[in-house]
This record gives structure tokens, sequence and C-alpha cells, in this order.
């Protein structure tokens, strides 16, 4: 395989166990695929590839993938309407995806059988926060899942340049009361991520704990309720993707003009550090933050 | 008046489960220990048991029993890995945020404490998603940890958040654990209190005899070592414990009488150790049902 020098690049060391490197997707689960699939156009995302057999769609730009599943079997059961579009999983590159599996099921984690996998290629798959799932991939780069999942559709571009440079800077994680100590337990323990002092933030929403992933690439930030609303009944949930950008007000502007609304509350707006989109199809925000640290070469 | 820091368990009583938890909520209860077995037994099925439940107004303390888990090897250890899962998962229908877990008294168990450690590392995570806690209970013919003082060491090297102890005040009335082992015990880790009086002066160690467990616990306050438990009470409360005590109570009188009249006797325990054992000022009101109704 023309990776493994790249897999084998990735430390192999007590820091990083299963040789996590990167975000390879992150899926969102809808019964009206059209309409999220219109708001992640307009955030410069484009259609690449259709699923084989299954109500599945590729959406990509620059390093990211986006996957959208509308099969009515993977929609989720508790949230309603069951056409808000929903984080229903994402995708770890791990050095070798059964062995990480097999490694995260002996530690305490949930498999979930193959049946319910948005992919028909052996992707194993484990429970995550909610009715989300956590997938392991290990072929990436030249070839990838998608080339045996999905059919190309036809003369589209299948490496469609970022807008602003965007790239997945992180996922939040909505959760429990009390909870965050469980969740950093989770995830340092199975996967290797490490907490970070609340020193360290990044962009404008200054709530929750930092869990930087062991290859240093992406975030997960856990929230847990206000105060006021820290006995109200609320399912854990993956609740919006994180984009990095070097340059979050160029790309708002870019993106404002694509037709994304940005939020301009006095607590919450855009500025240098960051920005978040105004809630669509229910619940569906997504977030810029300011992040110079990979700025992806445009495909050739 | 209703309890806040008390419980009763649906094994203490008699009858169809929805008599159970109307009789616990009539005496006063916020909250019900409940038996896997009355859920998956219902006569309706698992999914009215359930539905009886989240009906019922009350809050689930935890669900019981997760038996022999720890310890066992290939595939007895990934059929205990099902038997977990199938009961985090119930634990979830039913709102619970803590499973009851007893130390293996199986013969097939390990006993390195390594093996030990790593099952119930393994058992915590698993509980992660399901927002569920575990409650490790010593047990006294268990081979892999006798009482809460050893189930305790367990918990402290396995070191997670969610993994905590049930501690049983039989311990201290029957296997004569001596009381300041609590001190060494951080309130934190306990998950769950259970209260239990017996009615006879001598205690029969479970070891020697495991029949007499079930057969004469009753309510605290009505055996004969009331002084023992308020002791061993006001010792918790001075650690800091600030969770549920849940009436831990099994006999065969209590299987004959209407749960109400059983009911009754726990809300006359429950009076005793509020007022007279913890001394406290009359409580507020149903905090479960203000919780709830903020929510709302």
């Amino acid at each position: 395989m023309t990776n493994v020098l790249e897999h084998e690049a990735v430390p192999n060391d007590g820091l990083n166990p299963l040789g996590i490197s990167g975000i390879e997707f992150i899926e969102f689960a809808t019964s009206k695929p059209q309409a999220l699939g219109g708001v992640l156009e307009k955030l410069g995302f484009r259609p690449i590839a259709r699923h084989r057999s299954r109500e599945v769609e590729l959406y990509r730009q620059g390093s990211m993938n986006i996957v959208v599943n509308s099969q009515p079997a993977d929609l989720p059961h508790t949230v309603h309407p069951a056409e808000t579009p929903v984080l229903s999983a994402f995708a770890l590159r791990v050095r070798d995806a059964e062995a990480a599996f097999q490694r995260v099921r002996d530690m305490g984690a949930w498999e979930i059988p193959v049946r319910a996998r948005a992919m028909e290629l052996n992707v194993p798959a484990i429970h995550g926060a909610g009715e989300s799932l956590i997938y392991f991939v290990d072929r990436y780069d030249e070839f990838s899942i998608y080339d045996i999942d999905f059919h190309a559709i036809p003369s589209v571009e299948t490496k469609p340049a970022a807008i602003g440079d965007l790239h997945f800077f992180g996922i939040v994680q909505y959760i429990g009361a009390d909870r965050t100590a469980d969740w950093v337990w989770f995830y340092s323990q199975l996967f290797g991520f490490m907490p970070l002092p609340d020193s360290v933030r990044f962009g404008i929403m200054p709530r929750g704990l930092l869990l930087q992933s062991p290859c240093r690439s992406f975030f997960l930030q856990l929230i847990e309720p206000e105060d006021s609303a820290r006995f109200a009944a609320m399912d854990e949930h993956l609740q919006r993707i994180g984009f990095g950008t070097p340059d979050v007000l160029s790309t708002v502007a870019l993106l404002e003009k694509r037709g994304i609304e940005f939020l301009t509350s006095e607590k919450v707006h855009t500025n240098d550090r960051g920005a978040l989109t105004k809630p669509c199809l229910g619940s569906v925000m997504f977030e810029l933050v300011h992040d110079e640290s990979r700025i992806h070469p445009a495909p050739q | 008046m209703i309890f806040r820091d008390f419980g009763m368990d649906t094994a203490s009583m008699a009858g169809p489960l929805e008599a159970k938890l109307a009789a616990v909520r009539r005496a006063g209860f916020s909250q019900v220990m409940i038996s896997a077995t009355e859920i998956v037994g219902h006569p309706g099925g698992v999914e009215a048991g359930i539905r009886a439940v989240r009906a019922s107004g009350l809050a689930v303390t935890g669900l019981e029993m997760l038996r022999d888990f720890e310890g066992l090897d290939g595939h007895l250890h990934a059929y205990k890995v099902d038997v977990a899962k199938s009961m985090l998962e119930l634990c979830q229908e039913l709102r619970g945020r803590l499973l009851i877990v007893e130390a293996s008294t199986s013969s097939h168990a390990n006993t390195d404490p390594d093996a030990i450690v790593r099952d119930l590392r393994a058992l915590a995570i698993l509980a992660i998603p399901k927002r569920v806690r575990i409650a490790y209970k010593g047990v006294s013919w268990s081979r892999t940890a006798s009482d809460f003082s050893s189930a305790g060491e367990f918990v402290l090297r396995a070191n997670c958040r969610n993994l905590g102890l049930a501690i049983d005040a039989f311990d201290i009335l029957a296997e004569k654990i001596p009381l300041d082992d609590i001190d060494a015990i951080d309130p934190e880790q306990i998950f769950l209190v259970q209260l239990s009086d017996f009615r006879w002066q001598a205690v029969y160690s479970m070891a020697t005899n495991a029949a007499h467990d079930t057969r004469f616990r009753v309510f605290p306050g009505e055996g004969a070592h009331s002084d023992d438990l308020s002791t061993f009470v006001n010792r918790l409360d001075t650690l800091g414990y600030d969770g549920v005590y849940s009436f831990d109570v099994y006999n065969d009188d209590y299987q004959q009488m209407p749960p109400d009249l059983v009911a009754g006797r726990a809300r006359r325990a429950a009076e005793w150790l509020e007022e007279t054992v913890l001394r406290r000022a009359l409580p507020v009101p149903n905090m479960q049902g203000l919780r709830r109704s903020t929510s709302d």
C-alpha cells in the first residue's frame, strides 16, 4: 500500500496507542439529505460520490470528508423531529483499524454490529456519545474506503480546494452534568487523548474542557450544561464541527457571500479568534476557529 | 413528608411491580432500587416493566444485580460482558444512573488482583456512554472482595471516576468489619449505602450460611442492632457521605404482607434515621420532583 510509510511515521507508543492520525470523515444522519447537502455546499463542500447501495453521500473540500447518511435504519431514534440532521459519527484514521478496534473493545468499548454502519466495507465501529459512533479507518490517502463503497459522481472535481484553508479542527460534544471526568477518562484511556489546561482556549466559545488528539491534529471539546439547565433532560450528543482557518475574518466574509449566516449577538459574534454560524435545519451549527497550524496545500 | 436521602428496594415487597412502586410512593419515598428481575419478569414484558417505572414518578436509585463478573477468562468473560451490557442498557432505559455489581462468588473466577482491576476498569468504561456509574459491593463469601474494605482496595486501584463502592451495613453487623475501616475510604467513592437490620442478636455470618442473608433482614430500627446501625450511619455522615441510603431488606415475612404495610415499615425506618439517628431538620420538599419540574 502506498501509505505504509506514513502509517509507520505515526508514533507507536503509549501516548498514541492506536496510531491515530486525524479524522478521516465526519458523518451526519438525516432524513432530508438534500437540505443538509445545500448547507454543506454553501460551506464549500462538494458532493463527490454516492454509495453503491445505500442512501449515503460523500462531500469533500480540502482535507475534509463529510458523509451524509440517510439510510432509514441509521437515523437516530431519540432526535425529534427525525429530519433534524445530527452528527452521527466520526472516523479516526488509525494505524490498523482491526487492531485498534479489538484493543478498545477489550478495554470496554461497545462494538457496533456491521449492519448498522454506513459503510459496507468492514469499517469497525464503537459506541460514542449518545447514539453516535466512532469508526476506525486505516485506508486513506491514495487508496481509500470510498474507492470500494462509493461511485464517483461523474465529471466532478474529486479534490476541491478548501475555502479559506478550512480543515477539521474539532468536534464539540454536549455532555450531562458532572460528566466531564467520565468522558475524559473514556477518551484518554481508549484513545490517548490529553485534557488541556483551562488556560488553553481556541475560538470564541469559552466553556468546556478541551481534549487534544494524541496525533495533536484535532480536538474534542466537552461541554456540560449551564447551571440553569443542569437538570434538564438532555441526551448527550455530538453538537457541532469546528473548522480551523488561518484567517477567520476573511473566511467568514467568503462564507457570508455564499449564504452562510453567522451569529452576531452581544455574547457570541465573529472576531479574529472565531465565529459561530446561526443554527439551521433545526440545530445544525458550525464553528470557525483561528488556527494557523495546518495550512493545507491545494491538491494538485 | 418526602424522603430525599432514603430509598426502598422493590425486592423488599411482594406483588406486581406497579403495586410495589405505588406503595413506595405512597409511603413518601422519592426513589427506588430496581431489581432487573422485576423488569425482565414483568408479565407484560420488558417494555411494560420499563414503562411502569417511568410512569411511577420515582427516581431509580440503581439497578441490581450484576454478579460474578470479574476474574473470568475466555468465553466465560465474553459471556459476562454480554450480561453486563444487557444490564447497562436496561439501566439506561430505566433512567437509572447506578448499576450494583457484587464481587464474584464464582469458583471459576481468577483472584489475581490485576485481572480483577482490568475487568472492573473495562466495566466502568462500558458504563460511560450509558451514563451509568458502577457500584462495586463486597460479598462475604466472595473470593475476590469479601467486604467493603477489600472492595474499596480494588476500586482505589482501578481509579475510574465512575467506579465506586456500594457499602452494605451488613458487613458491619454480621462480619464485624471494624468501623474504623470506613475512614480509609474517600466519601466520593461511596456511590451507595445499603442499610438493613437483623432480627436476632446473633448475626450468622453469610460465609457460614448464605441463606440467612435473604431471610432475616428487617428495616433499620426494627431489629436488634439499632445502636450499631446508628453508629454506622453517623460515621458515614461525619465522613461526608451525602448519597442515598437504600434499604436492602428481604425476608420471608414481608413477602407475605401487602406492599403498603411493608412500605409503611420502611417509612418508619426512614423517619427513625432522619429524626433520631441523623437528627436532621424536616427535609426540604421532594428535590427530585423539583428537578424534574424545572426541566420540563
